[in-house]
């Protein structure tokens, strides 16, 4: 992969402001277009089927609770963001925060569904600040989003986000081929149990 | 009109926001050129909730596939077809 090359280029020079600026778009631009590589979705997938080997492993002890049908599919979930994260090689701020997290939160986040009121933005402040409290909301909700990301700054944001996406869309096409080729193995007769699911 | 560095950020923001609105998926159909910050924003939250939402599906799916199959076979099974294509 020629584009990992680039990397070594932006460190030092992002720092500095006007023409370094630019040079770094263009690096994260072909970084964007990495997600889409072929290379990286086969990178994803085998870490991805590692991952479902350790779910599968630590599941084993209780096999046929309906119950652990659920926690399963949240174990899978997150081993899928985990191997995601790391995909990602702690580039961006959304896979280190995916990698810090612990397995709980993802639980717990749905629970506390904190209703904030409509905030109403004082009168002065609002004239001295340039974007308009609607945007603020909106970026609110986006940081809530992308993990590890509600206290930034809106430009910072948005380049986690456009990352964000990017890795998702990989993280969905990987997954679907990984089900495809896995229920096609199933209903080929190799695998002991019958649930072959019509596709 | 106060500070050098805000009016930059205001540039990097708006390039930063057309550069979102090229990924999400209505501007590719319906080729719109410019919406409005707040619609960009807004378009993007519901983009990356409904890809979180097929992520979690297709996690319950594998989770009942892998329950069904021999994992070290499907793996063998993935790892194949991997570098067949």
């Amino acid at each position: 992969m020629a584009i990992s090359d680039a990397e070594g280029e932006s460190p030092a020079a992002a720092k500095e402001v006007g023409g370094e600026r630019k040079r770094k778009r263009l690096a994260e631009r072909s970084l964007l277009a990495k997600w889409k590589t072929e290379g990286e979705r086969k990178s994803y997938s085998s870490k991805l089927i590692e991952a479902l080997r350790v779910v599968r492993r630590s599941s084993c002890p209780a096999p046929a609770a309906v119950a652990t049908d659920c926690s399963r599919s949240r174990a899978v979930r997150v081993a899928a963001d985990r191997a995601l994260a790391v995909t990602a090689r702690g580039r961006s701020r959304w896979s280190r925060a995916i990698l810090s997290r612990r397995t709980l939160k993802l639980r717990s986040r749905a629970r506390v569904a904190r209703l904030k009121p409509p905030a109403a933005a004082a009168g002065p402040r609002a004239a001295e600040r340039r974007k308009p409290p609607a945007l603020e909301q909106k970026a609110r909700v986006l940081g809530r989003l992308v993990p590890g990301c509600r206290k930034l700054p809106l430009a910072t944001l948005l380049e986690e986000a456009t990352d964000y996406i990017a890795a998702l869309e990989m993280q969905v096409r990987a997954m679907s081929a990984v089900a495809e080729i896995l229920s096609a193995a199933a209903g080929g007769g190799r695998s002991s149990s019958v649930a072959a699911e019509p596709m | 009109m106060s500070s050098r560095r805000s009016r930059i950020s205001e540039e990097e923001i708006t390039e930063l926001i057309s550069k979102l609105q090229s990924l999400l998926p209505e501007t590719r159909r319906r080729g719109a050129s410019r919406a409005s910050a707040a619609k960009v924003l807004k378009e993007t939250c519901n983009y990356i909730k409904s890809l979180h939402r097929e992520v979690d599906d297709l996690s319950g799916r594998l989770s009942e596939l892998m329950a069904t199959m021999d994992v070290d076979s499907a793996q063998a099974e993935i790892v194949r077809s991997l570098f067949r294509s």
